[in-house]
Parts: C-alpha cells; structure tokens; sequence
C-alpha cells in the first residue's frame, strides 16, 4: 500500500477534469507511438485484456484475473487508458495507468470523474489498486488464471454522497477473479471467460459515496464471456452485480455488449454498448463506451 | 452472500443470454472432435502443410537471437522430423510421435514463460505463412497448451 502511494501519488485536486480528459488521449496515443519502437511483452496479444473502468486489467466493467500488459516471467509493462462513457443522464471519464511487474503483481491507479449532465456538477474519485496473480495461465494451464487483487478508492468530494445517504467517503473492494481461454470453442473461434467475486461497500462503484442505511458490505458476482473473431478481435458480454445500499437512490447491476480491437501488443480500442439501469434517482441510463489502451 | 431481489426482464434476458453462451460454448468443445468428419490432420493440410510449417518455423527460430540459442547442439534434421511426426501424431494424423517425452526432451534448458510465449507466436506465424484456416490453427494450438506443464515440468 504504502510503497505504490508513494510511487503514484494522488493527483492533487488543481488538474482540470476537462484538461485531463483531452490530455490523456493526446498522451496515450504519444506513447504508443514511442512504444511501437520499444520490445513488447511476450505474452499473446490481447491476454492482458484492456483496462477495465477501475483502472484494472479487466474487460469494461469488471476486472479479470490477467495482469495488465502483456509483460510475462521477468519483463515489467506499462499501460495507459483513456475511457468515457455517455448514458442518458450522465458522463464519465476514467484516465489511469497500470504496472505489471514479472506477470506476478499488477498495480493501478484510476481518477474517474462522473458529470452530472442533467442534475448539474460532477462526482469524482481516485482509485488505487493492486492484483496477484494466485496460479495458472489464462492458456497453458488447466484451471486457467487466478488472481486476488483490491481496489481502494477514495472520493474527491463527498458532499452529495453523503448528502444521499452514503457512511463513508472511501472504501475498499476485495475480489477473486479466475479467467481461462478455450481454444477452438466456438466455430474454431477461442472463447475467454472470466468470473469476479468481489467484496464491497461501494456504491455505484463508489461514486456515490461507500456503505448506507440498507446494507454496509456485501458480495458481488461479475462475469463476462468474451469470443475471438480473430487473434486481435474479441466480442462479448459483461454482467456486473451490484449493491443497493441507499434507500434514495436505487441501484441496479451494469451490463455490456463489448467488442475489443487490438491494433498489435502497444494499442487497442474497445467500444460497448451500456446498460446501467438506475443511477442517482435517474432511471434506465443507457448509452456507449469508448476506451483506448497504450502498453509499453 | 446475498442476491438482491431486483432483476428485470432485460437483466434476466443477458443473464440467460451469456450462461447460454457459456453452455453452448463448453458443449461444443466436448463436442467438436467427435462431430468433425475430416481429421485436424487433414484440415492443416496434411503431412505437406505440416512440414513447410516446420520448416518455415524453424526460419523464425534461427532469427529470433533469445530462441536460437538454446538449439545450439540440435540436430536441426532430427529436430525438425521429430516435431512434424509430434504434429502429425495431435493432430490424429497417420503417425506416431516416438521421441522422448516432453519433459525430457525440454529437460534444463532453462526455459521460462517468455520462451514458451515466443515459440507459440513463432509457430501460430508459420501456420498463418502457410494459409492454414484460424480453426484449424486454433485447436492445433489448443492441444498444444495443456503440453506446457509437461514441457516446463523439467526447467
Ligand atoms: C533450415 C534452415 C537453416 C539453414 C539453411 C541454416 C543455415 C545455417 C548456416 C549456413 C549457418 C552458419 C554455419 C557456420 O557458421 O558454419 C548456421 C548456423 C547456425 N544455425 Fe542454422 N540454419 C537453418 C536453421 C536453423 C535453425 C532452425 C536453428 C535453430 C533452431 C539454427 C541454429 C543455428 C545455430 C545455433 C548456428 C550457429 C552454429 C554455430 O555457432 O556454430 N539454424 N545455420
Ligand atoms: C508445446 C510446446 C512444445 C512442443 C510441443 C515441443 C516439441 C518438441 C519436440 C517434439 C522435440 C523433439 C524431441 C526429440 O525428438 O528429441 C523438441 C525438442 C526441442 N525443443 Fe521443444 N517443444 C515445445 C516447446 C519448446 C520451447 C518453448 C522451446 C524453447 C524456446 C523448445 C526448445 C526445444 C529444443 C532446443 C529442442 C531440441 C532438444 C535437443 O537438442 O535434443 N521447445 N521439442
């Protein structure tokens, strides 16, 4: 904990959001070129997925249990995302970037910002988090990949949370995660799966704010499935769980129809279709998801 | 572990959608051999196909400086016979792989994941060099992979 604080430290508020949302495309696109001169990793292009909204090596919604970038045995990746994501009421833009040190520990670090388009002003907040992979090989081994990992996330601005019911202005998420690839599943096609149990308090991941009158922590499922079309294109589905904490403020599970490119080991583009349910009072939002990833 | 009690049509649909998925998904990996009429063998190409792979993957092998290395007292001729006779044999063609087992033949070598990773991308390239369709390159990986125990087993 301490050692990745120090190393990533906490963006101090006087960034812009607006700034930053233009910025870390820019520069994710600026690396990747200069990457593209630099060795990848030697793992198989697309087995570090993409970075999931949390700043985790994951699909969109949910993290899986492969560490981000495509870094194996002693080699060290980087990655860098830029993600939003339009629903009826409501814009987010996640910016984050993640390590993965011997295809062993992977941290992260995430800033999301949530714009209230029609309720007026913005929510944000930082997440910090780390993964370690347990046993296995998404490929090679029989029992595909494990990994536990944590996520601590801490709000920029609690007012409105709280003000809805939420105990606290951070929180920690706890999960196990197992993913495996079957070759030639599917019409010669390979298919990925993943399952994510995770422990948690958060409320829509935290954006509103950790705990509340109906529940504090509880258990939640996420899973996805995920085919290769080819070797660099994969399409699938994400199911995440969620609590309903709040009494305000309803809260329904996330799913995503989701489609990945990836260009070649340094660059890949996901695009998903959203559904939310309710949001803050707001019902139904629904809308679209653009993400792209440089790894070094 | 508690399962709110909140899931609307539309929830239920995906959810039904993807476990759908997945059951089809596993049934048809059971299922895949037994329903194939033509043999793995035959949709690589034959014994033809599988030797220009090897061939064009031994290329790969000879430019790639971190591999190489470990093939530096090989038999190059031997070598590539055994592997086109191992292919032909997971591939149920008409042979049968009679060298040593994967564990020996692969014995302190000193070879980790990285290694591993290049050879499968090395060998996934020469099968795409020689036009071999992605089903067929994808089950020929896919028996391949469980290997990788076997292989490392001895490093
Ligand atoms: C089939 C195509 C190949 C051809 C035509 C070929 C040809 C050659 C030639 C002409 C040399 C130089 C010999 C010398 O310096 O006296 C050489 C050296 C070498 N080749 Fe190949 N080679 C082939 C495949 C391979 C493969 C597949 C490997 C490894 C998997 C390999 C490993 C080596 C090594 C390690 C040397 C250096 C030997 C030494 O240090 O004395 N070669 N090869
Ligand atoms: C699933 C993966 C692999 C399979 C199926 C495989 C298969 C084989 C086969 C059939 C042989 C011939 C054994 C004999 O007749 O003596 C062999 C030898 C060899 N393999 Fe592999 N191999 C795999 C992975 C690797 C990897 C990752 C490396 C290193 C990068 C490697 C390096 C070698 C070398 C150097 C030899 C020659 C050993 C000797 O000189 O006797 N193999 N392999």
């Amino acid at each position: 904990m301490m050692l990745f604080q120090s190393m990533f430290s906490p963006p101090t508020a006087p960034f812009r959001h607006s700034l930053s949302g233009y910025l870390a495309p820019c520069l994710a696109v600026c690396l990747a070129f200069a990457a593209a001169t630099s060795s990848a990793g030697s793992r198989i292009v697309g087995t570090g997925g993409v970075s999931a909204i949390e700043g985790a090596a994951g699909g969109g919604l949910s993290p899986w249990a492969v560490l981000t970038s495509t870094a194996s045995e002693q080699e060290i990746g980087v990655t860098a995302a830029a993600t939003r994501a339009w629903v009826d009421d409501y814009r987010l833009t996640v910016t984050g970037a993640s390590l993965n040190v011997y295809d062993r520990i992977e941290v992260s670090v995430a800033r999301q910002t949530l714009d209230l388009d029609t309720l007026g002003g913005e929510l944000g907040q930082d997440i910090y988090g780390a993964k370690v992979r347990l046993l296995g090989d998404v490929l090679y081994h029989p029992w595909g990949i494990w990994s536990v990992g944590m996520q601590h996330k801490q709000l920029i601005d609690g007012t409105i949370p709280t003000a809805l019911g939420a105990d606290k202005t951070s929180g920690t998420d706890v999960y196990l995660s197992a993913s495996k690839l079957l070759f030639s599943a599917v019409a010669g096609r390979n298919v990925l799966l993943n399952a994510t149990l995770r422990n948690t308090n958060a409320n829509q991941g935290g954006l509103l704010g950790f705990g509340g009158e109906q529940r504090s922590r509880s258990w939640m499922a996420e899973g996805s499935v995920g085919v290769f079309i080819t070797p660099q294109w994969v399409v699938g589905a994400e199911y995440r769980q969620k609590p309903d904490n709040l009494i305000v403020a309803k809260e329904d599970d996330w799913q995503s129809l989701y489609n990945a490119y990836f260009f070649n080991k340094h660059l890949s583009l996901t695009g998903a279709w959203l559904n939310l349910g309710d949001i803050a009072g707001l019902p139904s939002q629904r809308g679209g998801y653009l993400s792209l990833q440089a790894a070094f | 572990m508690s399962f709110p009690h909140k899931y609307n049509r539309t929830h239920r649909g995906l959810i039904a959608v993807i476990f759908a998925t997945i059951a089809i998904t596993l049934a048809g990996c059971t299922h895949q051999s037994a329903t194939q009429s033509t043999t793995l063998y035959e949709r690589l190409g034959g014994q033809g196909t599988i030797d220009t792979v090897v061939e064009n993957l031994l290329y790969r092998i000879a430019d790639d400086l971190e591999v190489v290395v470990f093939f530096a007292n090989t038999n190059i001729d031997l070598f590539a016979e055994s592997l086109a006779s191992q292919l032909c044999d997971v591939s149920d063609g008409p042979c049968r792989y009679e060298g040593p087992p994967m564990g020996r033949a692969h014995q302190h070598m000193g070879l980790t994941d990285a290694h591993f990773n290049r050879l499968v991308e090395h060998l996934d390239a020469a099968m795409q060099a020689q036009g071999i369709a992605l089903g067929a390159r994808n089950e020929l990986l896919g028996r391949l992979a469980p290997m990788y125990a076997d292989v490392m087993r001895l490093q």
